[in-house]
């Protein structure tokens, strides 16, 4: 085993053991290998940069690096698509640890030979690997153990380099809560952070950015190919997309809207109108309604048939019929289950219920919501019709005071 | 039916047909509030040098040598803003702190050897800060081994558990007291003819006292602590090269009101005590600038005011150098964290505010002079902040062609220079008083 530190900077020898050139940086290729070969190593001689081959290397050690031949080729290094170069893009830079859940930043690379191989085995996140290199070469300091990082749990490498591929494994960042990949996304620089999101999956890149900052949100998806941020507000819950549009430059939200699909455009654009602090501006288009004719056992049946069931279905709003929107009652969940299989539904329904008109000030409407114990409470506009609804959470939202909501300390805010 | 999906989806489509469709205006009222967010940074950032050890370096710097270093304030001026512009572009450009890009940059060592400075100087300027407490609070008859404990122990606690932003308001309300100085400025008549000659015509001397002062006076105006705080506060508010001509203007903005407030406390001090050959040796004689303005309460004001500047830079500063040095070096960092988890950063903090009181509670201490003294370690300090971030804002790597024009970087290195010769200049003529150069 052997650290990248204890690499750079040493003599490569060739076969007499005459030191020819020194080691400059250490290459390698991520890609689908958990561990990532080293492909070969950059030598400098006379200011000067070349390429040195694996196949050409015989032996790594703390001692350097000695070759299998004399003769040099002395073409000068220029690096290939997809390499990495262990010193200037890993080194000091940060990482995302999958297994940790957390950021942190390579103190040294850790290097093992396996099967006459050396491969990138760990990150070395510890004072002990900061010491390796701060200390003068040879004074090796304390031995306690030090925290290496598997490469493995590696998701995500913050290099600047564009051209370094597959820096991320989405893969292994998917492996993440949503909450957790926002959280740790907002720890990197605001560019990474994006490349973060960026190279998720649509759906999960969605519920990603749900978890962050509104600010954050408007500024990943402006800043993204609009195609794929497109792509993403369709997966987000309509009342966040729009929320995410509102805060963009009217034109460039137009544009991105005039990008999406049908249905989920038509859910977004319904609620753009809606000031922020009303409660229309609070409430989500995704909800269930059902005719007031329709039976508790029909209505079962076709919950479970739902190929996009919402979120929110502890509430089902019945309506005067099939294509009205005229809300007449509510039916808990709970009730729908326990009731008779054959009433219609206009028997088991609540015809007092709670409900927000959409200029309504979103404090009040939250501070109901908090008061009567609801999970939710819908938005009936003028002729009674119903426009959407408010759930609890994002009530709690409005309530909470604004610490409680953003964990994270803020420092410089 | 079924294909209706229970009309979820629907519900949109029906107010598309009825023309609900439209894109959000944003208000103007959001307008502004965006606005003044990001007005912001600069100029807290500026203000913030006029803290315990600053308001001490220019009352006697007026105290001392009357308007005779009024010129100085100029080169200042430029100088300030072009280093904080510096960090603030660098910020937008890169999204990372200053801390971040020179560990990413330099490696290693160089990060220790910047990492270290910034403790130092950092160090430094809190002890200035809890020095600033105590004096405050002798002008009220409080003795300072009873406040600056007590002090240290509620911003430590304050901090550690999280509240400390809220608190940070009053504090940041109480150094309004110092505007008072503008007023005070003209009450006390100072002859504007001299002020004028001061302000334009440079004396120089190599008299190791005007040294002193001229480096301790660069040294709280340009410290290093507030190239970090600039840009990391850039990065907070996310602010992107795109809306980067706001911060550009407030950067400048705040500079210039700064020094301002400088330049006032420099007359008013010099209109006052110069002109009764006072010298600065203690908080109430720095109140006496007031007087013109406020006075018997002259002393009352002027310990509010500089109890809530120092309490609020006692709390901040170690923060920051805590998160810095963390951040470049890569160890767990935020005050939600527990001892076990975050040691070396809860560990940095602990420290400075507990040495910073713990110097400042000894007894016979100088009030004064360890105020000037602490920044004239930022004035020593200061040049390796600044070629770090003169070699990171023309790396074309980090900041493709947001690099600085040749100008500008005739006047940046400029400053380096003149700031590294001055702080060599002093060290020589500390350590060989009696060197004659003319």
């Amino acid at each position: 085993m052997l650290y990248l530190s204890q690499v750079l900077g040493r003599p490569i020898r060739d076969l007499e053991g005459e030191s020819v050139a020194t080691v400059k940086d250490v290459i390698t290729r991520l890609g689908e290998d958990d561990h990532p070969q080293i492909i070969g190593i950059v030598a400098r001689y006379r200011r000067r940069d070349f390429f040195v081959s694996r196949w050409r290397i015989t032996e790594i050690s703390e001692a350097g690096v000695r070759l299998n031949s004399d003769v040099l080729n002395l073409k000068p290094f220029e690096r290939r698509e997809g390499e990495v170069l262990l010193a200037r893009n890993v080194l000091d830079k940060q990482l995302i640890d999958v297994d940790g859940k957390r950021v942190v930043r390579v103190n040294d690379v850790q290097l093992i030979e396996v099967a006459g191989a050396w491969r990138v085995t760990g990150a070395d996140v510890s004072l002990q690997g900061l010491w390796r290199r701060l200390a003068p070469a040879g004074f090796m300091g304390t031995r306690k153990p030090v925290e290496v990082i598997d490469w493995a749990d590696v998701g995500y490498l913050a290099t600047d380099e564009a051209t370094v591929q597959l820096k991320s494994a989405s893969g292994k960042l998917a492996r993440l809560h949503p909450v957790e990949i926002a959280r740790l996304a907002e720890a990197l620089s605001y560019h990474h952070g994006s490349e973060v999101v960026g190279s998720l999956d649509d759906e999960t890149a969605a519920e990603t950015l749900e978890e962050m900052p509104a600010a954050q949100q408007a500024r990943i998806i402006g800043d993204m190919d609009e195609e794929r941020a497109a792509d993403i507000l369709e997966w987000m819950s309509p009342d966040e997309a729009a929320d995410v549009l509102g805060d963009l430059p009217e034109e460039k939200a137009e544009e991105l809207l005039g990008l999406m699909e049908g249905e989920e455009q038509a859910d977004v654009a319904e609620l753009l109108p809606y000031e922020d602090d009303t409660a229309g501006g609070l409430m989500t288009t995704e909800f269930v309604t059902l005719p007031r004719e329709l039976t508790v056992g029909a209505a079962i049946a076709r919950l479970r048939e739902m190929a996009e069931t919402p979120n929110m279905i502890y509430y089902l709003y019945v309506v005067e019929a099939e294509d009205s929107w005229q809300l007449i009652g509510v039916i808990a969940l709970r009730s729908l289950i326990l009731a008779d299989q054959t009433a219609p539904l206009a028997e088991v329904m609540r015809t007092e219920f709670q409900s927000a008109h959409p200029g309504e000030a979103a404090k009040e409407v939250a501070q109901r919501i908090a008061e009567y114990n609801l999970l939710a409470l819908p938005v009936v506009d003028q002729a009674g019709d119903i426009l959407g609804i408010i759930t609890v959470d994002d009530a709690m939202e409005i309530l909470l005071p604004k610490n409680w909501r953003q964990r994270l300390p803020r420092l410089f805010a | 039916m079924l294909e209706r999906r229970a009309a979820v989806r629907a519900a949109g489509r029906r107010l598309l047909q009825r023309g609900a469709r439209g894109v959000r205006n944003v208000t103007p009222r959001k307008r502004l509030l965006a606005y003044l967010a990001i007005l912001g940074p600069g100029m807290i950032t500026a203000n913030a040098g006029n803290d315990a050890g600053g308001i001490a370096t220019f009352a006697s710097v007026g105290a001392d040598q009357g308007y005779r270093l009024l010129w100085i304030l100029i080169p200042i001026t430029i100088s300030l803003g072009l280093v904080q512009e510096m960090c603030a572009r660098m910020g937008a450009v890169t999204g990372k702190g200053l801390a971040d890009l020179i560990r990413e940059r330099f490696g290693v060592r160089w990060t220790a050897l910047v990492m270290l400075a910034l403790l130092i100087a950092n160090g430094g300027v809190t002890v200035s800060e809890f020095v600033g407490i105590a004096a405050a609070t002798e002008l009220f008859g409080i003795p300072r081994f009873l406040s600056v404990p007590l002090a240290a122990v509620s911003i430590w606690w304050l901090v550690v558990k999280g509240s400390y932003q809220r608190v940070e308001r009053v504090f940041l309300l109480m150094t309004v007291v110092f505007l008072g100085y503008v007023a005070s400025a003209f009450l006390a008549q100072p002859e504007w003819t001299k002020v004028a000659a001061g302000l334009v015509r440079p004396s120089f001397s190599f008299d190791s006292a005007y040294l002193f002062t001229l480096v301790a006076v660069v040294g709280t105006t340009i410290s290093p602590y507030m190239q970090v705080y600039i840009q990391s506060s850039v990065v907070e508010k996310g602010v992107t090269f795109e809306n980067y001509r706001r911060t550009r203007i407030d950067v400048w903005v705040g500079t210039v009101f700064a020094i301002l407030i400088v330049f006032f406390i420099v007359i008013s001090t010099a209109a006052t005590l110069h002109r009764n050959d006072i010298q600065v040796s203690s908080a109430a004689d720095a109140a006496h600038a007031l007087q013109p303005l406020a006075g018997v309460y002259a002393e009352a004001l002027f310990a509010v005011g500089l109890f809530g500047a120092s309490m609020l830079a006692a709390g901040v500063l170690p923060l920051a150098t805590a998160y810095s040095v963390s951040e470049a070096l890569g160890f767990e960092k935020g005050v939600s964290r527990s001892f076990r988890e975050a040691p070396i950063f809860l560990g940095i903090f602990t420290f400075l505010v507990a040495v910073g009181a713990a110097i400042a509670v000894l007894p016979n201490l100088p009030l004064i002079k360890v105020l000037l003294v602490t920044q004239v370690i930022n004035g020593l300090l200061l040049p390796v902040i600044l070629f770090a971030v003169l070699r990171l804002v023309n790396d074309k790597e980090l900041m493709a062609d947001r690099v600085n024009g040749p100008l500008y970087n005739i006047a940046a290195w400029a400053t380096a220079i003149v700031v590294t010769l001055l702080s060599l200049l002093l060290i020589l003529v500390t350590i060989f008083p009696r060197l004659v150069f003319f």
